[in-house]
């Protein structure tokens, strides 16, 4: 470990570095003006605010937060919340990353279309999402398998709206894929199931992380698309953020912005974690 | 003969790469493939190697037919020109993977590995990442790769094009002197003439998809079979209705011949150790001729002498409309 | 064969997950004929929640779009202390509920007891409850839109063609507007085109800051929730196809014109 550590020192930095190399320009007068006018804009709009809900959480002890996110009620909405979204996540691991595949490397006719259905889910209001998935799989519907109001209907709606980005992140690095590391696999012997898994698939793991960390934080965080799906009953289809708009609604701030503290956590460590992931596995390529 | 190439078409939609290419590559040679680009010349070294699959024709690799063969079954050694390192394997793990492939023991593989790193002279770099390496070392890292399966073949595709020109030629003499060492039959891709006629055994000119001429450098150069063989190997210039190569005109200050043809010299160009001279004759024909610094030197030649100049005894000529390389 | 079952595999799935439970929106929005979309058209409290839609969306695109170009011009131009954490932070809205961003905007600028609130009331603005708060919460949520397309953009192009154009006399805002914004002017349009599907689209926040007034503070996604859970399905799929047909559209307005820019560079690469 100690000679790879010296290693990483001494080794002359990749061409890759050197490209992107910018000279250490300081700001100049007027930009310096800009980027305190977008800080002063950015710090009003999100980094205040979100440090109010952390705040107001801390404002009653730890006891008082720790009292509110052990209640029965919440802490069932936050286990459910996190074990859809990374059931989900596994599932757009594989389906995203054979989605980019398909849509990088063969052709069809019709995968046009198939591009425009992707990013659906993530321009379509979630409101919207949940009446279109409410049509198909809820009451009375075509299909026969009502989802409406069951467990299953989380899963349902944070499938949805985290399909696009998984195949989002993992498209373009397949895309830039030099495909002559394939062929050279080939030629020294290796079957294309061999080439994916030890050529390919390690290339692709850091935009797959990405995007596994990307859908991840954004299936804890969904509402708008479970509103008419889930039927938010408590202890079976309430998810975190129905439970901080109940708590909210009910004029109970601290245990919302509690509630609050512990989603925001949640993404914020998936993210940091699978950057860091990805940073290690990005040094080696 | 090693590989035997019979009849290959190859046609891109309406674009025909390969138009009925015969060609055999004798066997523990190192035989160039040399045209333009776009000439057709990788793509036949694709197909040889499977990475193409030919519209029709039959490609034998040592004996075997290997017109249907898949690139994993045909045991040849590929060289790309941007190395096609795998990334995220160190320098010894890309060197073995084709063995690990093979399923070879552990100890061969590694003393195996440790022979071919020594060979291509990366062995302090056994543990280190391709990004690490420099252009050079990496081609030699990829080359030490496609050794390391002790293919029948070593296929390299432009494998000194991505090089800048100093670490080219190092690398073109080194692999000449590898080659000597290995004997593998191998063909090398090239769009550089003077890379073909340094390093090859053999060259195979291909232009527009058609093999034009195969024959040893000395014959190439010395008795091109057309004018584009004469015009792509070198330099050319008409004098006095033939063609030949400007290094093959006699220069002299007095009409020593009947046949010298007198002219102006209109221009003199010095570069190191060449003078080049542009000489008008009385017929208004323009004349290239190439002098060695102390020859044009004795011969005391500026612009505005009056020179009679001849075709030396021996000299490569062909009858002209000849293509002037621009 | 592999291929045919891998292609079926994703076309299935996309199928049953997107294009089928989306066009049935369209198919029950027409069940009866146009004549619940016409009716919802001319419904005035639609009408309002439709406009204050627009007005709303299009207030948080231009104010993102100013914001994500300058703040992208700087996280890529220049170099100054804590822009690795700035670069970083500059996502966090994407991952963050909108039920969190409502609740976070309430907390600030909440009339009753936010921070900033109560004396931004006395001296003659609400915000939370009245269309600003609106505004925020929606620039709030697409504030990261702009960014992502126009850095990655922004580096590629490099810096060669400004510092040309600077040695040529240009001044800084010349360099900008003649060189550097052709430059990444088509990544500025899907961003805004992005941007602007996902503010029209907006929920969550908005039902937390807007309090939800009919006619005043009721945008067009609160409407469709709203006459859902009132049983009148047929005006609520009929707004829901309004506001689907937007976001459709703005995908395929970034779907063509986006091959046409970025293969400009790719085809030569293989010759």
């Amino acid at each position: 470990m100690t000679s790879s550590a010296t290693l990483t020192r001494t080794a002359p930095r990749p061409p890759a570095e050197l490209r992107t190399a910018r000279p250490a320009s300081t700001l100049t007068r007027s930009s310096g003006i800009g980027l305190g006018i977008a800080m002063t804009w950015f710090s009003l709009l999100v980094l205040i605010p979100l440090c109010a809900v952390v705040i107001t959480a801390s404002a009653g002890g730890w006891t008082a937060f720790w009292t509110t996110v052990t209640n029965e009620q919440t802490a069932y909405a936050i286990r459910l919340t996190v074990s859809q979204a990374a059931l989900v996540t596994l599932v757009n691991v594989f389906m995203g990353t054979l989605i980019a595949w398909v849509l990088v490397r063969d052709r069809f006719w019709g995968k046009a279309f198939l591009e425009i259905l992707i990013d659906i889910p993530f321009a379509l209001p979630t409101i919207v999402a949940g009446l279109v998935l409410l049509s198909l799989y809820g009451r009375d519907n075509p299909l026969g398998a009502d989802v409406a109001n069951m467990p299953s209907s989380v899963f349902l709606a944070f499938l949805f709206v985290t399909l696009p980005f998984v195949v989002r992140t993992v498209q373009p690095v397949l895309q830039e894929l030099d495909r002559d590391v394939e062929e050279a696999a080939a030629s020294l012997g290796a079957s294309r199931f061999t080439t994916f898994r030890r050529v390919v698939l390690p290339s692709l793991v850091p935009a797959i992380t990405a995007g596994a960390a990307l859908s991840f934080a954004r299936g804890v965080s969904e509402y708008g698309s479970l509103v008419l799906l889930s039927g938010n009953l408590p202890f079976s289809t309430e998810v975190t953020s129905v439970r901080i708009l109940g708590s909210i609604e009910n004029d109970n701030v601290a245990a919302a912005a509690s509630t609050a503290t512990v989603l925001l956590v949640i993404s914020l460590s998936v993210i940091v974690l699978l950057d860091v992931l990805q940073r290690k596995v990005g040094r080696r390529a | 003969m090693s590989i035997e190439i019979k009849g290959v078409t190859k046609r891109f939609g309406d674009f025909v790469a390969l138009d009925d290419v015969n060609v055999s590559i004798p066997t523990g040679q190192l035989t160039a493939l040399l045209g333009p680009s776009g000439g057709g010349k990788s793509t036949l070294l694709r197909v040889i190697a499977g990475l193409e699959t030919a519209d029709t024709g039959h490609i034998e690799i040592e004996g075997v037919d290997a017109t249907r063969l898949s690139p994993q079954k045909r045991n040849v050694g590929f060289v790309f020109q941007h190395y096609a390192a795998f990334k995220h394997m160190t320098v010894a793990k890309n060197v073995a993977f084709g063995l690990e492939i093979r399923k070879r023991p552990k100890d061969e593989i590694t003393d195996r590995v440790h022979e071919l790193l020594q060979l291509v002279h990366l062995e302090q770099f056994a543990h280190r990442l391709p990004a690490q390496l420099s252009g050079g070392q990496r081609q030699r890292m990829a080359l030490a790769r496609a050794l390391a399966v002790e293919p029948s073949v070593l296929l390299l595709d432009e494998p000194f094009g991505a090089l800048d020109a100093k670490v080219r030629k190092e690398l073109r003499d080194w692999l000449r002197r590898l080659h000597d060492e290995v004997h593998v039959t191998t063909v090398f891709v090239t769009h550089d003439q003077e890379e073909a006629l340094e390093v090859s055994d053999e060259i195979v000119v291909i232009n527009e998809g058609r093999v034009e001429q195969v024959g040893t450098p000395d014959q190439l150069y010395d008795e091109p079979a057309n004018d584009f063989v004469m015009s792509f190997l070198g330099e050319v210039t008409a004098l006095d209705g033939v063609a030949i190569r400007p290094h093959d005109i006699e220069v002299s200050t007095a009409p020593l011949q009947d046949r010298a043809l007198e002219g102006t010299v209109a221009r003199v160009l010095r570069i190191g150790f060449e003078v080049r001279l542009t000489v008008l004759t009385l017929d208004g024909e323009e004349v290239h001729v190439q002098l060695t610094r102390t020859y044009a030197h004795s011969l005391g030649v500026r612009e505005g002498s009056t020179v009679w100049l001849t075709a030396a005894a021996g000299a490569t000529t062909r009858p002209v409309p000849v293509a002037v390389p621009a | 064969m592999l291929k045919v079952v891998r292609i079926a595999l994703v076309v299935t799935y996309l199928f049953l997950l997107v294009a089928w439970p989306v066009s049935l929106v369209a198919v029950n929005t027409f069940d009866g004929g146009p004549q619940a979309l016409l009716d919802v058209l001319a419904d005035p409290d639609i009408q309002a929640a439709l406009r204050l839609t627009v007005v709303a969306a299009v207030a948080a695109v231009l104010i993102n779009t100013v914001f994500g170009v300058g703040m992208s011009m700087l996280l890529v131009r220049h170099e100054f202390r804590g822009k690795r954490v700035l670069s970083a932070l500059i996502d966090l809205p994407l991952s963050v509920s909108p039920i969190v961003v409502g609740l976070a905007l309430v907390l600030v600028y909440g009339g009753r007891d936010g921070w900033f609130g109560p004396w931004l009331e006395s001296a003659g603005f609400q915000i939370i409850f009245s269309t600003p708060g609106i505004v925020m919460a929606t620039a709030f949520v697409a504030l990261p839109l702009v960014i992502r397309e126009v850095v990655p953009v922004l580096d590629e192009i490099g810096v060669e063609q400004e510092v040309a154009a600077r040695s040529l006399g240009a001044n800084g805002w010349q360099t900008f507007r003649r060189i550097t914004l052709p430059g990444i002017k088509w990544a500025i349009v899907y961003g805004v085109v992005l941007s602007l599907a996902r503010s029209l689209g907006e929920f969550g926040a908005v039902k937390v800051v807007s309090g939800n007034v009919l006619g005043e503070t009721r945008t067009a996604t609160l409407v469709v929730e709203e006459k859902y859970l009132n049983f009148a399905q047929q005006e609520a799929y009929a707004v829901a196809f309004l506001l689907a047909m937007v976001s459709v559209v703005c995908i395929v307005v970034v779907a063509l014109i986006r091959p046409r820019h970025d293969g400009s560079e790719k085809k030569g690469a293989r010759a």
